[in-house]
């Protein structure tokens, strides 16, 4: 990718073939000339007013809502002709869903994949971001299942439009007080939330808190997609992504010491437990990412025949 | 390696893609025509086109079989189908009185303005499940196919001798109540330009237009629930409506041609329609008078048309006092909730594993004190 991405969004924000025959043929990227344009707008939006909830016109794709489609309309809405895609689900490229979700974006488009970040432009993901370091010419695109990091303490809509607007996040501020006062930890798992900007407060998806620091003063811009909810919003490069802790209660990542991936042997990676069985015995632990352990193992014993 | 295993979940799938395929094609019995679905399996297709947002008999029936009988799966086909499509026009705004009806009745008065139409319907007839086989069942419908010929000529299909076409348009009781000045008017005259839930996402608090769009796509059982908890208590409680008007007919399309700029007519489409007549009884309310909701959807629906009618005024009426309008917006649409239900089924280890390790530090905490 030669241009940057986000000139790359805002040239295609402001350009739409207006003629009406040329829809009619089968559109790159599926989605008609105008949705594509509705949703880069929402996505300039979303990039400049970090971490804020921009609602669109979610259009029912092929995939069922919850199963990737916010995630799908962005990498539809912005890939272009010399992107390369890399898609994810809890970090392996051959999960079933991310396998679906590749082939609709490669057979609609005719761009290559790849699964690994380093020949990668996009990466939309579920619930991972890759363990490689990202930078400048990546876009991760995040597919999320509820956009909302207040719903947890409140439900009406409308107030929850009045809590953002006003910046008042004092009710989430007690829970996660009450939470420590009850259970001695904060007990939050996925989808952190977080402080972006200063300003807003968003669910970090469902990425694990391990994920989290990375999003903070990024090189590469995250997109972040919610199709049932209709919201997207945005960590632009080299914003601050503060998670929501007391000044005396640290943030929290999910280590378990002495763990390490029964394949590759690391221990700085985010990992999965092998639980143990009667029939089986001794429980693992594996690397989330799979591509990630695939190179790390031959980087570890190069002569094992596996191809990096 | 990392390549072909990469490959490994593409295989499964397309395994599992044709045998689906195969099953749906081909198995004993004969190819399921999409004229077979729409004469013989109509409100399955009919669901299918408003839950789907697209008027097209054929497509819908085509998604039903793909879709196996699933009509959420089948709603769903249409909608992304329909997402890849430009919108070339807008049709010009439909009067509802143009509607000819196929059915029409009306609970609220013994004898209304025009006729008590029953048309089409099992409402009065015995559930006793036929278990004739084909020739039996095709030999009787050919009796009464002869008797319905018979008194047809003798009358007309409404077994009376009113004039035909006039009362195939008949007055609306709204029309009557208002003359007797029965009801508040609430009409608008500003004529604001109705809200597109296909472009711009409804969200508390909404226009009438986005509550009336949203439930005329909802999916049918959710929006029979909503009434239903709304009706029995847990949600709250609404009134029970009378039916003031419950139709089913045909409404001409027109659109504005682009070049000649006239009005031209590009097909028609078959609705249900309910006016639904509230009893107003608030402290702030008229309580002299009746209020009306509305309920408008595609095809032969009259429990989605009636529950959406009676669900209109309750919002009204609420004023966002309470959940009812965001229940409605949010909660009734099959694509969404059947989605996110389904999307259970994806893999959770990742967030599975934040969760366990957080279940063992709070373990950790309550050895600790």
């Amino acid at each position: 990718m030669n241009t940057p991405l986000l000139q790359q969004v805002i040239d295609r924000s402001t350009t739409v073939d207006d003629s009406p025959l040329s829809d009619l043929d089968v559109n790159f990227g599926l989605l008609d000339e105008y949705s594509k344009r509705e949703i880069r707008r929402a996505i300039l939006t979303a990039v400049a007013v970090p971490g804020y909830q921009v609602p669109f016109g979610s259009r029912e794709m092929p995939v069922a809502r919850g199963w990737g489609s916010g995630g799908l309309q962005i990498s539809l809405a912005v890939v272009g002709p010399d992107d390369v895609v890399k898609v994810i689900d809890q970090g392996d490229d051959e999960g079933v869903n991310a396998v679906n979700l590749r082939r609709l974006i490669v057979s609609s488009t005719g761009i290559p994949e790849s699964t690994t970040p380093e020949d990668s432009t996009l990466i939309q993901t579920r619930h991972r971001i890759p363990e490689d370091p990202l930078d400048e010419r990546h876009t991760l695109i995040l597919q999320v299942p509820v956009p909302e990091p207040l719903r947890g303490v409140e439900r009406d809509m409308r107030e929850l439009a009045r809590m953002h607007a006003e910046a008042d996040y004092a009710r989430m501020w007690v829970s996660l007080y009450e939470d420590k006062v009850r259970n001695g930890v904060i007990t939050r798992t996925t989808g952190y939330p977080c402080l972006v900007n200063g300003r807003y407060v968003i669910a970090t998806t469902p990425i694990p808190r391990w994920d989290v620091p990375r999003l903070h003063q990024s090189r590469f811009l995250s997109l972040f997609g919610a199709g049932r909810e209709k919201r997207i919003y945005a960590v632009p490069p080299h914003t601050d992504v503060e998670p929501l802790t007391f000044e005396d209660v640290p943030f929290e990542v999910e280590i378990t010491p002495g763990a390490k991936c029964r394949s590759c042997g690391s221990s700085e990676s985010f990992l999965v437990e092998v639980p143990a069985t009667a029939d089986e015995g001794g429980g693992h632990w594996v690397c989330s990412d799979s591509d990630w352990c695939r190179r790390n193992r031959h980087r570890q014993h190069p002569s094992n025949g596996v191809n990096p | 390696m990392g390549y072909a295993a990469a490959r490994g979940g593409l295989k499964a799938i397309e395994a599992a893609e044709r045998l689906v395929a195969r099953e749906r094609a081909l198995g004993d019995s004969s190819w399921l025509e999409s004229k077979q679905m729409i004469e013989k399996l109509r409100l399955a297709v009919d669901r299918v086109m408003g839950e789907g947002g697209l008027w097209d008999e054929h497509l819908a029936a085509s998604a039903l079989r793909q879709a196996e009988g699933d009509p959420i799966e089948a709603a769903h086909l249409l909608r992304s189908y329909r997402s890849t499509l430009p919108r070339l026009a807008y049709t010009t705004p439909v009067d509802v009185d143009d509607l000819v009806v196929l059915r029409r009745i009306v609970p609220a008065f013994r004898n209304p303005p025009g006729p008590q139409l029953l048309g089409r319907t099992t409402d009065y007839t015995s559930r006793l499940l036929d278990t004739a086989d084909e020739t039996a069942q095709r030999t009787a419908a050919e009796k009464m196919a002869a008797f319905l010929d018979e008194s047809a000529s003798a009358t007309n299909d409404f077994g009376d001798d009113s004039d035909r076409h006039g009362d195939r348009r008949p007055r609306r009781l709204l029309d009557l109540l208002r003359d007797l000045d029965a009801v508040v008017d609430r009409r608008r005259v500003d004529d604001p330009e109705p809200f597109d839930i296909t472009r711009h996402p409804a969200r508390p608090p909404a226009s009438r237009s986005a509550r009336l769009a949203t439930m005329a796509r909802a999916e049918t059982g959710a929006l029979v629930n909503v009434w239903y908890r709304n009706i029995l208590g847990p949600d709250g409680y609404l009134h029970e409506i009378t039916l003031g008007e419950v139709r089913h007919g045909r409404l001409p399309v027109t659109v504005v041609h682009p070049l000649t700029g006239d009005e031209i007519s590009i097909g028609e489409v078959r609705v249900t329609e309910v006016e639904a007549i509230e009893d107003l009884n608030g402290i702030d309310e008229d309580r002299g008078r009746f209020d009306v909701g509305y309920g408008l959807c595609f095809g032969h629906n009259e429990k989605k048309a009636i529950a959406m009618a009676n669900l209109d005024i309750a919002c009204e009426r609420d004023r966002g006092r309470s959940f009812l309008e965001q229940s409605i917006l949010l909660t009734t649409d099959g694509l969404d909730a059947s989605g996110f239900l389904e999307h259970l089924k994806l893999p959770h280890y990742v967030t599975f594993r934040s969760m366990m390790e957080r279940k063992a530090a709070i373990r950790q905490h309550q050895e600790r004190s």
